[in-house]
C-alpha cells in the first residue's frame, strides 16, 4: 500500500514565523488520515500548502507520487485534490446543485469552445454531470435543497454541500478542513460514516478535526503537529495517550484514554 | 400612423446610441464578471473606431469593417491582458484609467490614423439592421456564454478565486478570455460608434464615454449579461427623458439616477441572486 | 538662465498644486480605499467658494483660503455620508464606491458649471497678493511661494499627523479595519468623517491656489487637479505623503520643461507614460511600500 500523499520536511515562514517546520508524514492510499493539533498549531497553513494556495519555503510534497510542493493550486485540482475549508466557502448567488456542478469542473471533458457553442456532446456530459451532482447531494443528504439557494441553508446544510462539491471532482484525495465544526453529535457522526463510506470506495480522506471523538471513531491513522512540528503520528487512541500529544492540548495535565468519552 | 413615424425619427438617434452603448457595456460586463473593473473598452473601442474609421472613408465593405474592427481591438485586448494580468484588481483600474488618459494623446499624435486633433469624418452612416444584427449576435453569445463552462468559471472567479483555482479552474486563462471577448465586442462597438457620431476625434474616446459604460453595466446589472443591455439602454434614455422633465438640470438628474441606485439597488437592476432569494421567500410562504 | 529659473519656479508651484491635490486624493484612496472621481469637484467648489468670499466679503487672502478649504471639507463630508456610508454599511467594494463617486461628479461639476456661468472666472486683482518678491535674479511672484510653502507645510504636517498622532493611528486603522477599530474604542463614523473632511480641505486648498494661479475658477479646474493629482499618487506612492509631494513637484517641474523644450501635445503624453510605467513596474510608487492589500 503505497501513500497518496508524503511531506518530506516541507516549511513555510511568514516573515520570520514559522507556521509550518520540517513537516513529514504520509496519509495512506485508501485510507481517512486525521490531522490534529492544538489551536494555531498550523493544521490550515498545512491544508493551503498542500492545495497549493500556499508555496512551501523548502521541503516536497507528493500527491500520488507527483511533485506538487510548486505546483499552482489548479494544476494540483486536475490531478486529483478536492477540499472544503474551515470558514465554509460557498459560491453566492448559485444553488445547491449548482455549486456541486461547479465543483465537477475538472471533469468536464469539454472545451471551452464546444462548451459555448452548446455541440450535442457537451448538453450530453453537461446532463450526465448534473445527474452525478443530484446523486452526490442525494448522499450527504441534501437533495432536498437542489434548488435553494446554497446561502440560505443552515450552516450544517452549507457544509454537506460544500464536500459534495468536493467530491464534484472525483478526487483521489478529499482534503476536509474540520468539516464537524458547529455540528452536534449526531450530525457530526453521519459525516464520520461518510468517510467511511467512501474510503471503502476508493477515496483516500486527510481530516483536519478537532473533535477527538470522531478522530478516535473514524480516522485509521493520525498525524499531530503542533507549533508547526511533527510531534506524533500513528493510532489515533495511541497518539492521544502519546505524553507530547497530552502536553500540547492539556499542558502539563494527564487524562486516561477512558476518559475520552466525555470529550467532544 | 404618421404620428408614429415621426416619433421614430426623433428617438431614432436615442435607440441606435443605445445599442452602440450596449456593445461597450458588454465589452465591460464580461472582464468585471471575471472579477476586474477596468476601462480598458475605451481603448478597444478607440482601435476599432478609428480603424473601421479609415476603412469605410476607403470604402471597404461593411462586413470586413466591422470584422476587422473586432479583430483590432482582441489584438489590443491581448496586449493589455499580457501586461495587466500581473496587477491585482485595484491596480487594473489605476492602470486602465491611465490607459485611457494615454490614449487619447496616441490619438492626438497619430495623425495618419486619427486625423489627430481635427479628427475623424466617416462618410457613411450606420445602418440601423446591421447594427440591430450586431448587437443580436451579441446577445446570443452572451447569452451562451453564460450558460457554458466559461461562464460558471467566471461566476465562481469572481466571487472566490482561491476556491475557483481548487477548482481546477486556471484563472489566467479566464481572465485572459474575458479581455480577448471584451476587446472583440469593444472594436466592433467602436466601428459602429464611429459611424453613427459620422465624426470622432480624440475626445470620443475619452473619459465621458468610459464612465458611461462603466455607469450602464454596474446600473443594469453586472451578474447577468441582460443588465449591460438593459443599463445602457435606461442610461442612453436617461437625458432625453431628464430633459422632458428637468431640461437644464439633465446632468445632475443623471447623477442623482444613478446615485439612487448604487444606494439602493447596488447589484443593479437585473440580478439573478436578488431573484432567486425573492423565489425562495415567496416559497417558503406559501 | 533667467527663463530657466523662473521656468523653474513655474514647474514647482504648478507641481505643489498637483502635490496638494494628490495628498488629499491619496489621504482617501490609501486610508478608505475609494477610488474618488468626485474629488476633482472639491477642489473646483473650493475655488468657488473662495471667489465668492472674495468678491463680496473682502476679507484677507488667508481667511478666503480658509473658506475654499471649509467649502471643500463640508462637501467632502456630505458626498461620503451620502454616497459612501450606505456602501460602507453594506460592506460594499471599491467599485461601488467608484460609481458612486461618478455620480456624485456628475453633479457638482454640473452645478459648477451652473455656478460660474459655464464660464471661467478669475479673482479680483485686490483679493490675493499679486505682488513680485522678487524681481532679481528671477522673478517670483508671491502667490507661487504661497503654493510651494503650502504644498510644504501640508505634506510634513500630514505626514506627522498620520505617523505621529493618535488621530492619525485612528484614521489608519479605521481605513484597515473599521470593525476592529471600533472594539478598540476608535468612533470609527466619526473618524471617517473626519479623514473626508481633511481630505476635501487639503484638494480645496489646491482648488483654490490653482483658482488664483491660472485665473480659471470653473469646474474644469478640478478635473485637471484630478488627473495630475491622481499620477501623483500612483508615481509618488499613494501610502506616504512626502512621496505624493515630491511627485506632484517632479511631475509639474518635468511638464513645464517637456512643454517648453519639446512640445505642448507631448507634455501629457510624457506624464501618462510615466504614469503607466510605474503602474506596471513599481505601483506602490517611488517613496510607497506594501500591497494594496486590506483586511
Amino acid at each position: 500500500m503505497s501513500a497518496i500523499l508524503e511531506l518530506d520536511r516541507a516549511s513555510k515562514s511568514f516573515g520570520g514565523i514559522a507556521a509550518v517546520s520540517e513537516l513529514s508524514f504520509v496519509a495512506g492510499r485508501g485510507r481517512v488520515t486525521g490531522l490534529m493539533g492544538p489551536n494555531g498549531a498550523g493544521k490550515t497553513t498545512v491544508i493551503n500548502l498542500i492545495s497549493g494556495l500556499l508555496t512551501c519555503d523548502s521541503g516536497s510534497i507528493k500527491l500520488d507520487g507527483a511533485e506538487i510542493s510548486r505546483s499552482k493550486p489548479h494544476d494540483i485540482g486536475a490531478l486529483g485534490l478536492a477540499r472544503t475549508y474551515q470558514n465554509v466557502r460557498l459560491i453566492s448567488g448559485l444553488t445547491a446543485l449548482e455549486q456541486v456542478v461547479a465543483g465537477s469542473f475538472v471533469k468536464r471533458d469539454t472545451s471551452f469552445i464546444a462548451s459555448f457553442l452548446h455541440t450535442p456532446a457537451a448538453r450530453r456530459r453537461m446532463r450526465a454531470l448534473r445527474d452525478k451532482a443530484m446523486h452526490l447531494l442525494e448522499r450527504v443528504g441534501m437533495a432536498h435543497a437542489a434548488g435553494t439557494l446554497a446561502e440560505t441553508l443552515s450552516y450544517g446544510e452549507q457544509r454537506r454541500v460544500e464536500i459534495a462539491r468536493a467530491l464534484g471532482a472525483d478526487p483521489v484525495l478529499l482534503l476536509l478542513d474540520e468539516p464537524t465544526a458547529g455540528m452536534n453529535p449526531q450530525e457530526s457522526n453521519e459525516i464520520g460514516l461518510l468517510t467511511h463510506r467512501l474510503r471503502d470506495e476508493g477515496l483516500s480522506i486527510l481530516m483536519v478535526e478537532h473533535n477527538m471523538k470522531l478522530v478516535v471513531d473514524f480516522c485509521d491513522s493520525v498525524v499531530v503537529v503542533n507549533f508547526g512540528r511533527h510531534i506524533a503520528d500513528g493510532k489515533p487512541l495511541d497518539c492521544i495517550k502519546d505524553p507530547k500529544v497530552q502536553e500540547a492540548y492539556f499542558g502539563k495535565q494527564r487524562i486516561d484514554a477512558d476518559g475520552l468519552g466525555a470529550i467532544g | 400612423m404618421d404620428n408614429l413615424s415621426d416619433l421614430w425619427a426623433t428617438y431614432r438617434s436615442t435607440v441606435a446610441f443605445a445599442m452602440v452603448n450596449a456593445m461597450f457595456a458588454l465589452s465591460t460586463y464580461v472582464v468585471l464578471s471575471a472579477g476586474f473593473l477596468s476601462f480598458s473598452t475605451v481603448v478597444f473601442g478607440a482601435m476599432g473606431g478609428f480603424v473601421g474609421a479609415q476603412m469605410v472613408i476607403h470604402g471597404l465593405p461593411l462586413a470586413i469593417v466591422f470584422i476587422v474592427s473586432g479583430l483590432a481591438g482582441l489584438l489590443v485586448s491581448m496586449v493589455v491582458a499580457a501586461v495587466f494580468l500581473r496587477l491585482n484588481s485595484h491596480w487594473m483600474a489605476l492602470a486602465s484609467l491611465a490607459l485611457v488618459l494615454i490614449t487619447r494623446v496616441v490619438v492626438l499624435n497619430a495623425t495618419t490614423l486619427t486625423g489627430g486633433v481635427n479628427g475623424l469624418g466617416i462618410p457613411m452612416a450606420l445602418p440601423l439592421d446591421w447594427l440591430t444584427g450586431i448587437l443580436v449576435l451579441t446577445v446570443l453569445a452572451f447569452y451562451a456564454l453564460y450558460h457554458s463552462w466559461f461562464g460558471i468559471a467566471s461566476r465562481v472567479l469572481r466571487e472566490d478565486p482561491s476556491v475557483a483555482a481548487c477548482m481546477g479552474v486556471d484563472l489566467r486563462k479566464v481572465q485572459f478570455i474575458a479581455f480577448g471577448i471584451s476587446g472583440i465586442v469593444g472594436g466592433v462597438g467602436g466601428a459602429a460608434m464611429a459611424m453613427l457620431l459620422q465624426y470622432i476625434s480624440p475626445d470620443t474616446f475619452f473619459l465621458g464615454i468610459a464612465f458611461t459604460m462603466i455607469a450602464a453595466t454596474v446600473l443594469g446589472g453586472s451578474y447577468h449579461w441582460f443588465g449591460p443591455v438593459l443599463g445602457a439602454a435606461v442610461y442612453t434614455a436617461l437625458p432625453s427623458l431628464m430633459q422632458f422633465i428637468v431640461p437644464s438640470l439633465q446632468d445632475v438628474a443623471n447623477g442623482v439616477f444613478l446615485l439612487l441606485i448604487m444606494v439602493f439597488l447596488p447589484r443593479g437592476l437585473i440580478d439573478p441572486r436578488a431573484m432567486r432569494l425573492r423565489r425562495s421567500a415567496k416559497g417558503r410562504s406559501s | 538662465m533667467e527663463l530657466f529659473a523662473s521656468q523653474l519656479l513655474n514647474g514647482l508651484s504648478l507641481g505643489s498644486l498637483y502635490g496638494l491635490f494628490g495628498i488629499g486624493f491619496g489621504l482617501v484612496f490609501a486610508t478608505l480605499g475609494i477610488l474618488n472621481a468626485a474629488q476633482g469637484c472639491y477642489a473646483s467648489w473650493a475655488a468657488i467658494a473662495a471667489l465668492v468670499v472674495a468678491e463680496r466679503a473682502g476679507l484677507p487672502f488667508p481667511l478666503i483660503m480658509f473658506a475654499g478649504m471649509g467649502a471643500a471639507a463640508v462637501v467632502a463630508v456630505i458626498v461620503d455620508q451620502m454616497g459612501f456610508q450606505p456602501l460602507r454599511a453594506r460592506g460594499a467594494d471599491m467599485l461601488g464606491a467608484l460609481i458612486t463617486s461618478i455620480a456624485f461628479w456628475m453633479i457638482l461639476d454640473s452645478l459648477a458649471g451652473f455656478a460660474t456661468g459655464q464660464q471661467s472666472l478669475s479673482f479680483p486683482p485686490q483679493s490675493y497678493p499679486g505682488q513680485m518678491l522678487l524681481t532679481q535674479p528671477v522673478p517670483l511672484p508671491a502667490m507661487q511661494l504661497i503654493a510651494i510653502l503650502a504644498l510644504v507645510v501640508v505634506a510634513i504636517g500630514t505626514h506627522l499627523l498620520m505617523t505621529r498622532s493618535a488621530i492619525g493611528s485612528a484614521i489608519r486603522a479605521v481605513g484597515w479595519n473599521p470593525v476592529s477599530a471600533a472594539l478598540s474604542g476608535v468612533n470609527s463614523r466619526y473618524v471617517i468623517m473626519l479623514t473626508a473632511a481633511l481630505s476635501g480641505a487639503i484638494s480645496g486648498l489646491a482648488g483654490t491656489l490653482g483658482g488664483v494661479l491660472t485665473s480659471n475658477v470653473s469646474f474644469t479646474l478640478g478635473q485637471g487637479l484630478m488627473l495630475k493629482g491622481f499620477a501623483a499618487v500612483v508615481v509618488g506612492g499613494y501610502s506616504d505623503v512626502r512621496g505624493t509631494a515630491i511627485a506632484g513637484v517632479v511631475l509639474g517641474i518635468l511638464e513645464v520643461f517637456v512643454g517648453q523644450y519639446f512640445s505642448a501635445s507631448y507634455r501629457d503624453a510624457f506624464t501618462y507614460s510615466l504614469l503607466l510605467v510605474f503602474l506596471l513596474v513599481k505601483p506602490q510608487g517611488l517613496f510607497g511600500k506594501g500591497s494594496f492589500v486590506r483586511a
